[in-house]
C-alpha cells in the first residue's frame, strides 16, 4: 500500500482533511504522515519534518506527498533532499483537500503511485462537473443492449463520495474494466476505478447507471456494484 | 588573515548582522509582507536568523561548508514561511559550493554566492522581474562580480553589491508579483515593495558591514 504524506501550514487544518478522508475508507486506512506547523504552534512548514514525514511512511510501494499551497511546495520539494527512504516519492499537484481525500482513499484501496497520482490530479473533476448546469433527468432509461447492467441507486444522495470510494475500492483487487454511465446524462462515461470520475457523473438518488464490464473479472465486477448498490451503499434507512 | 580574503569570522559576523537586521527591521518587513503577503515575514526572519545564531552558538563551525549547512538547515526547519526554503537553499549551497576551507577570495566567494542565487532560482522558479528576492540578489551578485572583476578586494566588492541589491529592491516596487502569495493579489500586488527582495537587501548590507 502506498503512504501518503499531508503537508500543511495548519496542524489542525491537515488533521482535518486526513479525518475527511478516513471517513470515506472503510477497511484498513494506508500509511499516513502529516507534517505540519514549523515548531511550537507556528503557522508554516518545515522541509525537514517534511522529509521525515516521508520516510515514516515509505515502503516499496512509494509515497504520493499532498500540499497546500505557498512553503508547504517549496518545503516538500525541498525534503526530497533530505529523505533516506529509496522509494519512489512523487508530489501531488492536486488541490488540497480533493487530493488528501483522492489519495487515501485511493491508497486504501491498493492503487499503484502511478495510479493515485494521476486521479488525485485530476481530482478538480468533479467538482468542475458539479458546477456545470445539471442536465435534465431523461423521463425512462433507455433500452438496455449488449450485456449491459442498468442498476437504480436506491440511497438519497447517489454516487457521492462514499459510494463512489466503496465502488473504487471494491475494484481493487479485480481484472476487469467496468465503466459506469448515469443514463440520465449518456453522454459521459467513466471508469469505475476513477473515483473522481465517478464523482463527477453526480449520479443522483434515484437515478439509473449503466455498467459495462470487460476482462476475466468482469461478472464478478458487476456483482459487487450491484450487491452494493442494492443495499443503497449502506445508506439506507 | 590574507589580503582580500573573507575569514570564517567574518562570514559568522555576516550572520549576526543579518540577524541584527531582520530583528531591528522585523515591524518594517512584516508591515511590507502585510501589504502583499501574510504578514509574517520579519516574524520568520528574526526566528530563524535566531535560531541559527544560537545554533552557531552551541555548535560554532570550523569550516565554511560546515557553517552554511548548519546556517541553511536551520533555516529550513524554524523560519516556516517560504523564506525558510529559499534562504534555506541559498545557504546550504554556498557551503556546498565553498567546501571545506576557513576562508574565502573573492573568486570563490562569489562562486559560492552564485550557486546560492541558483539554487534560489532553481527552488522557487522565479526569474528576474518576478517580484521576489531574486530581483535584489541577482544584480547584487552580477555587481559583486563586476567589481572583482576590475580587482576590487571583497569589501569593496560587497559594498557594490549592497547598493545594486537597494536598487534591485526598490524596482521591485511597480512590478506585478508572479511568484508567491503577493501572486494571488494580481495588480494589486503593484505599489509595494517586495519583502523578500526586501530582506534580502539587509542580506547584502550585512555582508558589505561585516566585511568593511
Amino acid at each position: 500500500m502506498i503512504g501518503i504524506v499531508v503537508v500543511s501550514h495548519s496542524r489542525a487544518l491537515a488533521d482535518a482533511a486526513v479525518a475527511l478522508a478516513l471517513e470515506m475508507v472503510g477497511g484498513s486506512p494506508p500509511p499516513i504522515a502529516v507534517a505540519a506547523g514549523a515548531g511550537e504552534g507556528v503557522t508554516g512548514t518545515d522541509a525537514i519534518a517534511v522529509a521525515a514525514a516521508i520516510d515514516e511512511v515509505a515502503s516499496p510501494d512509494g509515497v504520493l506527498v499532498f500540499m497546500d499551497l505557498g512553503s508547504a511546495v517549496l518545503s516538500a520539494s525541498m525534503a526530497l533532499e533530505f529523505t533516506s527512504t529509496d522509494a519512489e516519492v512523487r508530489l501531488s499537484d492536486a488541490p488540497f483537500v480533493e487530493g488528501v481525500v483522492a489519495g487515501i482513499v485511493l491508497a486504501a484501496a491498493g492503487a499503484s503511485l502511478a495510479d493515485a497520482a494521476r486521479e488525485a490530479s485530476s481530482a478538480m473533476t468533479a467538482k468542475n462537473a458539479q458546477l456545470e448546469t445539471s442536465p435534465e433527468p431523461a423521463a425512462e432509461a433507455s433500452v438496455v443492449s449488449n450485456g449491459a447492467v442498468d442498476l437504480t441507486l436506491l440511497n438519497p444522495l447517489g454516487l457521492h463520495a462514499r459510494p463512489a470510494s466503496m465502488i473504487v475500492a471494491a475494484m481493487g483487487g479485480l481484472d476487469a474494466e467496468v465503466s459506469i454511465t448515469d443514463t440520465a446524462s449518456p453522454e459521459r462515461t467513466v471508469s469505475a476505478k476513477s473515483l473522481m470520475g465517478i464523482m463527477s457523473l453526480g449520479a443522483a438518488g434515484g437515478h439509473t447507471i449503466r455498467l459495462e464490464a470487460s476482462g476475466p473479472d468482469a461478472a464478478r465486477a458487476v456483482d459487487a456494484i450491484r450487491v452494493m448498490a442494492g443495499d443503497g451503499f449502506g445508506e439506507l434507512e | 588573515m590574507a589580503e582580500g580574503t573573507v575569514s570564517l569570522d567574518q562570514l559568522v559576523d555576516w550572520l549576526a548582522r543579518f540577524r541584527d537586521l531582520v530583528t531591528e527591521k522585523q515591524s518594517y518587513l512584516t508591515e511590507l509582507d502585510s501589504a502583499i503577503g501574510d504578514a509574517d515575514h520579519g516574524s520568520n526572519m528574526t526566528r530563524g536568523m535566531n535560531a541559527v545564531m544560537d545554533k552557531l552558538g552551541a555548535a560554532p563551525a570550523g569550516a565554511v561548508d560546515e557553517l552554511f549547512k548548519s546556517v541553511g538547515m536551520t533555516l529550513v526547519t524554524s523560519v516556516g514561511g517560504a523564506s525558510g526554503p529559499l534562504y534555506g537553499t541559498f545557504f546550504l549551497r554556498i557551503g556546498m559550493t565553498a567546501g571545506p576551507v576557513t576562508e574565502l577570495d573573492g573568486a570563490a566567494l562569489s562562486a559560492a554566492l552564485r550557486a546560492g542565487l541558483d539554487g534560489v532560482v532553481a527552488r522557487g522558479k522565479a526569474e528576474a522581474g518576478d517580484k521576489t528576492m531574486v530581483d535584489a540578489m541577482g544584480p547584487a551578485l552580477d555587481a559583486l562580480d563586476e567589481s572583482l572583476g576590475s580587482g576590487s578586494d571583497p569589501a569593496t566588492a560587497a559594498a557594490a553589491a549592497f547598493d545594486a541589491a537597494q536598487r534591485g529592491r526598490d524596482a521591485t516596487e511597480p512590478l506585478v508579483a508572479r511568484k508567491g502569495r503577493a501572486s494571488y493579489l494580481g495588480e494589486r500586488s503593484a505599489g509595494h515593495l517586495d519583502p523578500g527582495a526586501t530582506s534580502t537587501a539587509f542580506l547584502f548590507q550585512a555582508l558589505a558591514e561585516a566585511l568593511a
